[in-house]
């Protein structure tokens, strides 16, 4: 399954005049379908280590690997052909409609008329790019959608492999933070094999499977997944870089959903309110939850509990504090915060979902991910 | 003293420019206006001709593979200094020596060393401005060089470089009458002959038909342009035009 689709064997690059190497003895591993972020200061190597990989520089010494095969030994323009690069500027060609810019590189692999016109529609699709924004011009496109083109563009020809360098860095943080979900949905039905750079940390754990985290020089500090990464830093430099709330962090990249599920001190409607007693001293809970035809109802403070002949005759509190399986548990912790009962409630589509609480989101942090 | 060769335009003194223009006569025969103009027209094609076959693909070139930044420096200063008429009048007595004739190639050679620098410098800069990040994409798509500087780059420029055409041929065009007081004919030779008969009718009609070659080479090179330039370069020169407007 881990099968890899590029492998950098002790990379090393040093320009002309420089005397210090971009990057030296650089080996990395990047499986097949997954994301690689490549993150680090500036100046560290990134921009270097993605251009090797489509030989746009060669490296001094090392060797690249594409699916087992000797990058250098195959032709350029080939190579570069079947990996689709997003680089930093965007470089949309600013005479040439959207369209026109997409389908660059079937152009180039002369395939017809009719193929490239769907092709074009296709990732028009997929990237959320209006039919009519396909005859325009880059310059009357807005920064994100620009990113968007720049991206279908790489992909036209479906290369196995996407390199991006910073294709977020030039638009505002909502902007990019939408363009970061987009990647993930499609990379979910895509499943290329992907390498990003970054400045971004928070980008890197979002977006990535694995994370290379480079120093100065090109010098590989750690590369792991990005709990792991988080939670257990190699050394002080990746510690320093990965700033004060990692554990804050890791609570973004989990959801509620990967949480075992909790019912908590929650009934329903019809039951005995001396099963309710029950519950609620063994959860040490001060306030009960009630459902009603599997959908979350409202919660009753355990003092009326204890004097009810039945539930469904108590005043309930709405609204409960409520999340979703999707919400991170970053988002949930807030939630938990500001809600009276110390508990969010799940809503998984409309039904009762279980509830999240922080002694679960404790032991997930303590819980290393494997 | 070298005998020249030409025959002077006969013109009555006293007749006044409007009748001088209408009369069939002045437009037609060996010595008429079309016949003058021709020859002009015909010398400053072949300068610019030549010019753009060398200047252009020249500084394309090196503009493509990032060289030549001192000769375009160079070129420059050059071209603001280069003394037309001196130049032309020095290369009459290399010419004779050399047994190509009084005419044209001293005021050819002259022409092109004017006619160069705009082009290959409008060239140059045009295609060293395309943005790096365009060319970087387009190499990282697996561009080849070759359809990259002709493609993209040379696109980019197109706009640029016509606008370098414009300047050179306008400056050819009216530079060029120079050629009849070095021994040769063409639309110079009115003035030429007016100054020599004071003859005012000849001088400004002369003048005047210099000048109005001048403005049709400008709009013929912008007619050019139009057919030759595809929209979306086009429309980039407006928009750059609209911004810089819209600054002051
Ligand atoms: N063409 C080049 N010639 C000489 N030195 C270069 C060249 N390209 C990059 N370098 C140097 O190599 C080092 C690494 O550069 P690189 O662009 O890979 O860094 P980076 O990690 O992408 O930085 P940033 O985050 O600022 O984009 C830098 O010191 C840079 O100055
Ligand atoms: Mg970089």
């Amino acid at each position: 399954m881990t099968e890899c689709a590029i492998r950098l064997l002790n990379l090393t690059k040093r320009f002309d005049g420089e005397q210090e190497p971009a990057v030296s003895a650089l080996s990395l591993d990047v499986p097949r379908g997954r994301t690689v972020a490549l993150i680090g200061p500036s100046g560290c190597g990134k921009t270097t280590t993605l251009r090797m990989i489509n030989r746009l520089v060669e490296p001094t010494s090392g060797r690249i690997e594409i699916d087992g095969e000797d990058a250098s030994a195959r032709p350029v323009a080939e190579l570069r052909r079947s990996i689709g690069y997003v680089i930093q500027e965007v470089g949309l060609f600013p005479h040439q409609t959207v369209s026109q810019n997409i389908a660059t590189v079937p152009r180039m692999l002369r395939w017809d008329r009719g193929r490239i016109d769907e092709r074009v529609a296709e990732l028009a699709d997929l990237l959320g790019l209006e039919t009519e924004q396909l005859g325009r011009y880059p310059d009357e496109l807005s920064g994100g959608q620009q990113q968007r083109v720049g991206v279908a563009r790489a992909l036209a020809a479906d290369p196995p492999v996407l390199l991006m360098d910073e294709p977020f860095g030039a638009v505002d943080p909502i902007v990019r933070t939408r363009l970061q979900d987009e990647l993930l949905a499609l990379q979910e039905r895509l499943r290329k094999t992907i390498v990003i750079v970054t400045h971004d940390i928070d980008e890197a754990v979002k977006v990535a499977d694995n994370v290379a985290l480079l120093n100065i020089g090109g010098k590989l500090e750690q590369y792991a997944a990005p709990d792991d990464l988080l939670h257990s830093p190699a050394n002080a430099f990746v510690e320093q870089f990965l700033g004060e709330d990692r554990e804050m962090k890791r609570l973004a990249l989990k959801r509620v959903g990967d949480l075992p599920f909790e019912r908590g001190p929650v009934l329903d409607l019809g039951a005995a309110p001396a099963e309710a007693r029950a519950l609620l001293g063994d959860a040490r809970s001060e306030w009960l939850g009630l459902t009603q035809d599997e959908r979350f109802a409202g919660w009753v403070p355990r003092e009326r509990v204890d004097t009810a002949a039945t539930l469904d005759a108590l005043p309930r509190e709405l609204p409960a504090a409520q999340v979703h399986p999707g919400s991170t548990l970053r988002e949930a912790m807030e939630v938990i915060m500001n809600s009276r009962t110390s508990v969010a409630v799940i809503d998984d589509g409309g039904r009762f979902g279980g509830v999240v609480t922080l002694e679960q989101i404790r032991s997930e942090l303590a819980r290393r991910a494997s | 003293m070298i005998p020249l060769p030409f025959a002077q335009a006969a013109v009555p003194r006293g007749i006044g420019l409007a009748e001088w223009l209408v009369d069939v006569d002045t437009w037609l025969g060996r010595d008429g206006i079309l016949s003058s103009g021709l020859d002009t027209v015909t010398l400053c094609a072949a300068v610019m001709g030549t010019g753009m076959l060398i200047a252009v693909p020249s500084a394309a070139l090196l503009a493509h593979s990032r060289r030549g930044e001192l000769t375009a420096t160079a070129l420059v200063t050059l071209g603001r200094a280069v003394p037309t008429f001196a130049v032309a009048a020095l290369l009459v007595p290399v010419a004779l020596r050399r047994g190509w004739g009084f005419e044209p190639w001293p005021i050819f050679i002259a022409l092109l060393l004017l006619a160069l620098p705009p082009l290959y410098l409008n060239t140059y800069t045009a295609i060293r401005h395309v943005e790096g990040g365009v060319v970087d994409a387009a190499r990282a798509m697996g561009i080849g060089e070759r359809t990259l500087l002709l493609r993209v780059e040379l696109a980019l420029a197109l706009s640029v470089i016509f606008t370098g055409i414009r300047v050179a041929a306008v400056q050819v065009v009216a530079t060029e009458p120079i050629r009849a007081f070095l021994g040769g004919d063409g639309l110079g030779r009115y003035v030429r002959d007016g100054l020599g008969q004071n003859n005012d009718t000849l001088i400004i009609g002369g003048a005047l038909l210099i000048a109005a070659l001048a403005a049709t080479t400008s709009v013929a090179v912008s007619v050019v342009e139009r057919l030759v330039v595809p929209h979306g370069v086009r429309r980039l020169k407006q928009r750059t035009a609209a911004r810089r407007g819209s600054v002051g």
